[in-house]
């Protein structure tokens, strides 16, 4: 028996914006992101927490947002793959991921950078086998762990220098 | 996914009365890493989620109290490995914590959720059975302090009561030097649900304390006093029939995708092994 | 800005879209007034179906359109790349876990999902055969209808067909030695991190299909022909795909998505979960029997295989898979006498279609292993085996199809030189080498066009996919090359056919070598289209005009492209368009239909550290050596071959469906269907190339991007064997199975 969803208001910052929307109490954060904030930028796969496709930046952490309801993030702070790039120029994580050959047919690298991203942050200049670590929760089928890993680790470098 | 209220409690007493009001239509939200899941799939159809996330009590806090290191409901995994204390004095759980999933998974799994949720494959249950943690509740006749080996029943179900909620976990500050290890079966180096989990801890008394999980529905908890298991001299011969009483109570599933009895049954033997050696070493390094 | 750049590697195109998050999937387009779709199926491999009801479906709000086979015409329209079998929709019977028997259509998803819910089914479980044993008792049922093959001797049964090839005679050869075992390969998934999606609009009089193919101009066959619309009314758009691997070659469900925008009215949009493309595309399990007769000195005297693939409810590819994938089962050596019987034998199961390597890992992990047994019997090394045999370049390796076309030796040598055979390894390791081989395309057509516009830019068109493999960056490498501009100056249009030219499809890893030179030679035509002008200019004879690399050389002087252009082309402006056709016919004798372009190659070694109390197997090294002719983007050779390296160690270690007692799938979606995450990798990767310029692409290229999978199961069994002693033949390998087979071992 269908009845009108009810809809719950929420308030919060996706990349820097503050935004304020009605959600239902069943989406998940993907959802309302993809759907209501046309942020397509992070993706659908596994959907149970296992591919990392959807993974964000919220309140300083990244999550699987398909494991998060949109309601958990009102007044959280999400940054977004599309939140990246700032006057249309690209990070050096980005960059260092173009350079390195690291996106093949693409679609996990939106998850990737944020994984890394949030790795950079924590361990300015981590060991191979960290950054491993670090995006394991990050499934590549096209394969391209290698280059995603060279490229962490060169925007490490290039912080550094 | 089927759509559900959803309440956000700012205290305790509010969130009791509302499982009191809804009783099982009612599905606790921490973390959500098993919650979700299940909201999916539709083998939880909740009326009503209510979410612990704004409680006060319940905000994420590790910190020593009276002879206890007392872990709110709220604390995530990541923070758990993490901590200075929970790495030096309960090193086994530190392990742990960091393998439950990925890093995205340990940003929001709570300890409190990881028990609550009673998987018999939980990967903080045989550290938490080890150290000999309490889980403490507040509910309707108030607060209960509930011995995590009385705490698992079977998959998914705990002693929890109706309206009653997890406030923390508590576990006492060793009175005596202990080395520990976390060790699990996996089908992957990567990250992956355990096929059979086990924490050995040595102490400087000479008891062992074994504790397994993912062979049975539940985890299972045994003792040697006897001071043969974690003594470095003791022969392989004497330690055998020892660990064999211990493992007497495993039961794995037949009908389990991940690894069949057998092989779990003969992993726990090479885990006990493996990690009381460890636990050994690393006593003698504390 | 360098416009030379062949065997440079400059940034991918596409690249910056895909690190911003803004390129977009299919799933990613929305259009305005778009509906949600969701499938019904069931939860049995077969039945037959009784009744539907969708009238509560229908009544909920936002419902527009619920359809089963009795909304489709009659009789059911169906369509497949070999046969015409698979229905649109399932009618009567449903013959796999999964296979939808409605769709519903909604303004949201929640409604979607619901009227999904809401639709009833009546309908009774049948017996279903999934299994090869199975599918091949005669007291078993037939999962096809024996009125779909008539004059067909085997349509009574579920051998769909059978494929010998073979020279010599085997039966009359004898051997000092003969090694004969059995072993089997997985039901493994492509598990793109996409999942297929498709949308359907009408359009005019017409119809638009997005979806995430990779052939656009089948797919557009197959529409124009289900719904009787002539190819000019059917636009197909095909955005990159996020990962294909062969699993989103051919139609699936956009003939049903179709049928219900039409329905509709509206467009309507079907986006798959994980769980749905497991039970929508997979991989052929195989079984192979192999007998090798060998001499004591090493040289094969005889192979004699048995291949039975265990495909789908329906063929899909399936077929092809099976006779391309055995035909080269007896490996890249000189064999005096080979038999090869592959059957293609129908399942209730997920239709099985074309999967990165398309057939040959199966045939591969048998023969390759075998060979090792057949060294082991004389007391020979591994390596030295494979040497010996091996065929040189120009060999009739397989009597009536293209010789050796690579000196495959050096590729040998320098796998077994860098993973460094026969040195010493400590206890618990071991050593193992396979070769691969695959043939490329048999036939195919690829057109292209490449315009050069006034300011000296480029458009070029190309109707290939790009799904990963850097399609689009090596004809804008080629093209920037020819035609002297900066990759940042030319732009590649692919995935609409109703602009973009003729693509047969993009698979056996074709298009750096067809498409390639399709692009190739339109250049070539406005090269010559420039130098005409420049001579008309000048008052020279066009032979006396070359140009090269965007510079035109006249006899005594030279001149940019774009002053040429500026003046050639006058007040009036316009551009120079070239195309180019490359077309590899039939040959109708052939048993393939056409002898391979060119064959990939590949050598992989593995050093594997086995931990025998619990089975783990982990990949200390891992060499994989590739024969490529002429790497265009050396970059993006390595990414291909280091991640068809890393795919192969999943259906070596890791990945199979597991089925319950009555043939559905227990382990849909990704908790537990285990692939290779960063913490699976081999602790050392490398991957190189033997660059002999001697393909038959642009700059003597070969086609890649298979080679370094097809092998890699073989080459982790030997490392397994060599450290324990124990020969595996089944695989994955996965740690328990690994400790099983080490319990049952024979005691030392």
């Amino acid at each position: 028996m269908s009845e009108m969803v009810r809809t719950i208001p929420i308030e919060l910052t996706v990349n820097g914006r503050r935004r304020a929307l009605e959600v239902a109490a069943h989406h998940t954060l993907l959802e309302v992101l993809r759907d209501d904030l046309e942020l397509t930028g992070t993706k659908e796969c596994c959907l149970v927490g296992e591919c990392g496709a959807c993974t964000v930046s919220l309140d300083g952490r990244i999550v699987d947002s398909c494991l998060v309801l949109a309601v958990e993030a009102d007044g959280a702070a999400v940054l977004t793959v599309e939140g990246l790039a700032g006057g249309g120029r690209l990070t050096p994580l980005q960059q260092a991921f173009l350079d390195k050959g690291a996106a093949q047919c693409g679609f996990c690298i939106p998850g990737q950078l944020m994984s890394a991203l949030a790795l950079l942050q924590a361990t300015p200049a981590p060991t191979r086998e960290a950054v491993e670590e670090a995006i394991a929760g990050n499934l590549c089928r096209c394969g391209g762990y290698e280059q995603i890993i060279d490229a962490i680790l060169a925007a490490a470098e290039a912080d550094e220098r | 996914m089927h759509t559900f209220a959803y309440a956000r409690p700012t205290t305790l007493a509010e969130a009791v009365a509302i499982l009191d009001e809804h009783g099982p239509g009612a599905r606790l939200l921490a973390g959500g890493t098993d919650l979700l899941i299940r909201l999916r799939d539709g083998t939880a159809r909740p009326v009503l989620v209510v979410d612990l996330k704004r409680i006060a009590e319940l905000r994420p806090a590790i910190r020593e109290e009276d002879g206890r290191l007392v872990i709110s409901a709220g604390t995530v995994m990541t923070d758990i490995a993490a901590d200075d204390t929970v790495r030096r004095f309960f090193g086994a759980l530190a392990e742990a914590a960091s393998v439950v999933g990925s890093v995205q998974i340990r940003n929001r799994a709570t300890l409190a959720g990881n028990v609550c949720n009673a998987s018999p494959a939980a990967d903080t249950a045989p550290a938490l059975l080890v150290y000999d943690a309490v889980v403490v509740t507040e509910g309707l006749s108030g607060i209960r302090r509930i011995r995590v080996d009385d705490f698992f029943v079977r998959p998914g179900v705990t002693t929890l009561g109706r309206a009653e909620i997890v406030v923390a976990i508590e576990l006492p500050m060793p009175a005596r030097k202990m080395g520990a290890v976390h060790v699990r079966r996996t089908r992957r180096r990567g990250h992956d649900l355990a096929s059979a989990t086990l924490c050995c801890g040595v102490d400087a008394g000479g008891v062992t304390r074994l504790a397994y999980g993912s062979v049975g529905p539940r985890p299972v908890l045994a003792v040697d006093e006897s001071g043969v298991l974690g003594d470095p001299a003791a022969p392989d011969a004497a330690k055998a029939p020892i660990f064999e009483r211990m493992f007497a109570d495993a039961s794995p599933s037949p009908r389990s995708m991940r690894a069949s009895p057998d092989y779990r049954l003969a992993m726990l033997r090479v885990l006990g092994t493996r990690a009381l050696r460890t636990a050994i070493d690393r006593l003698a390094q504390a | 800005m360098s416009a030379a750049s062949i065997g440079t590697s400059p940034n991918r195109v596409g690249g910056i879209g895909r690190v911003t998050g803004l390129t977009e999937y299919v799933a990613d387009i929305r259009l305005p007034d778009v509906l949600e779709a969701r499938l019904v199926t069931l939860e049995c491999a077969r039945a037959r179906i009784i009744s539907i009801d969708a009238s509560e479906a229908l009544k909920l709000p936002g419902v527009r359109l619920a359809m089963t086979a009795a909304d489709l015409p009659e009789p059911m329209p169906r369509f497949g790349p070999q046969f015409a079998d698979r229905p649109v929709i399932a009618v009567g019977e449903t013959r796999y876990h999964g296979e939808p028997v409605a769709i519903v259509a909604a303004e949201t998803k929640d409604a979607a999902e619901e009227a999904a819910r809401l639709v009833h089914v009546e309908y009774e479980e049948l017996p279903a055969v999934f299994t090869l044993a199975a599918a091949l008792d005669p007291a078993s049922p037939l999962v096809q209808d024996p009125a779909l093959r008539p004059n067909d001797r085997l349509a009574s049964t579920n051998v769909l067909r059978e494929h010998l090839v073979g020279w010599g005679d085997v039966a009359a050869a004898t051997a000092d030695v003969v090694v004969e075992n059995t072993y089997t390969f997985p039901m493994v998934t492509q598990f793109a991190i996409e999942p297929h999606a498709f949308m359907a609009a009408p359009d005019g009089d017409g119809i638009a299909v997005w979806s995430t193919i990779q052939h656009p101009y089948w797919l557009q066959k197959v529409i124009s022909k289900v719904l009787g619309l002539p190819l000019s009314k059917v636009r197909i758009f095909a955005p990159d795909p996020g990962g294909g691997f062969g699993g989103k070659q051919h139609a699936k469900l956009e003939p049903l998505v179709a049928f219900a925008a039409l329905r509709a009215g509206r467009p309507v949009r079907l986006i798959l979960s994980l769980e749905q493309t497991f039970q929508a595309v997979r991989r052929a399990s195989c079984e192979v029997r192999v007998r090798t007769g060998i001499e004591r000195d090493g040289a094969l005297v005889f192979e004699d295989i048995e291949a039975d693939y265990l495909i789908g409810a329906y063929a899909d590819i399936a077929d092809r898979v099976v006779g391309k994938g055995s035909y080269l089962a007896a490996g890249p050596y000189n064999v005096p006498a080979v038999r090869i019987v592959a059957r293609s034998v129908l399942s209730h199961t997920v239709p099985s279609t074309a999967f990165r390597g398309f057939g040959n890992p199966q045939v591969n992990w048998a023969v390759e292993s075998n060979l090792d047994e057949a060294a082991r019997a004389i007391g020979m090394d591994r390596l030295a085996i494979r040497l010996r045999n091996l065929a040189k370049r120009g060999d009739a390796f397989v009597p009536f199809d293209t010789p050796a076309d690579g000196d495959w030796e050096q590729t040998v040598n320098r796998a077994a030189e860098l993973i460094g055979w026969g040195s010493p390894l400590p206890p618990g390791y071991g050593r193992g080498i396979a070769l691969g081989i695959k043939s490329g395309p048999t036939t195919g057509l690829s057109y292209s066009t490449v315009r050069l516009l006034a300011d000296g830019s480029v458009i070029v068109y190309a109707g290939t996919s790009d799904m990963g493999q850097g399609a689009r960056t090596v004809f804008a490498q080629i093209a920037g090359q020819e035609l002297g501009v900066p990759l940042e100056w030319v732009t590649v249009v692919m995935g609409d056919t109703a602009i973009v030219p003729y693509d047969q499809q993009t698979s056996a890893s074709r298009s750096t070598v067809l498409m390639g030179n399709s692009v190739l030679q339109a250049c070539r035509s406005i090269q010559a289209q420039l130098a005409a002008m420049a001579a008309r200019l000048n008052g020279l004879d066009e032979a006396s005009v070359v140009v090269d690399r965007g510079v035109v050389h006249l006899p005594d002087r030279q001149l940019a492209v774009v002053d040429v252009l500026e003046a050639g082309l006058g007040p009036l402006g316009g551009e120079l368009t070239g195309n180019g056709e490359t077309r590899k016919d039939a040959e109708p004798d052939h048993p393939l239909g056409g002898s391979a372009a060119f064959f990939e190659f590949n050598c992989t070694a593995v050093e594997a550290r086995v931990d025998e109390e619990t089975g783990d197997v982990v990949p200390v090294r891992h060499v994989t050596v590739s024969d490529v002719g002429k790497a265009l983007n050396p970059l993006q050779v390595a990414m291909q071959d280091d991640g068809a390296a890393i795919m192969g160690l999943g259906h070596t270690l890791m990945e199979h469906y597991i089925f319950d007692e009555s043939g559905r799938i227990r382990n849909l979606g990704a908790i537990d269907y285990r692939i290779p995450t960063s913490m699976d990798l081999p602790l050392e990767l490398r991957s190189e190339v033997v660059e002999n310029e001697d393909g038959p692409g642009p700059y003597g290229s070969k086609g890649m991007s298979e080679g370094a999978l097809l092998c890699v199961a073989a080459a982790v069994g030997a490392a397994v064997q060599d450290a324990t002693g124990v020969a595996i033949r089944d695989l994955p390998l996965t740690p328990e199975r690994v400790w099983r087979a080490l319990q049952e071992r024979p005691v030392r």
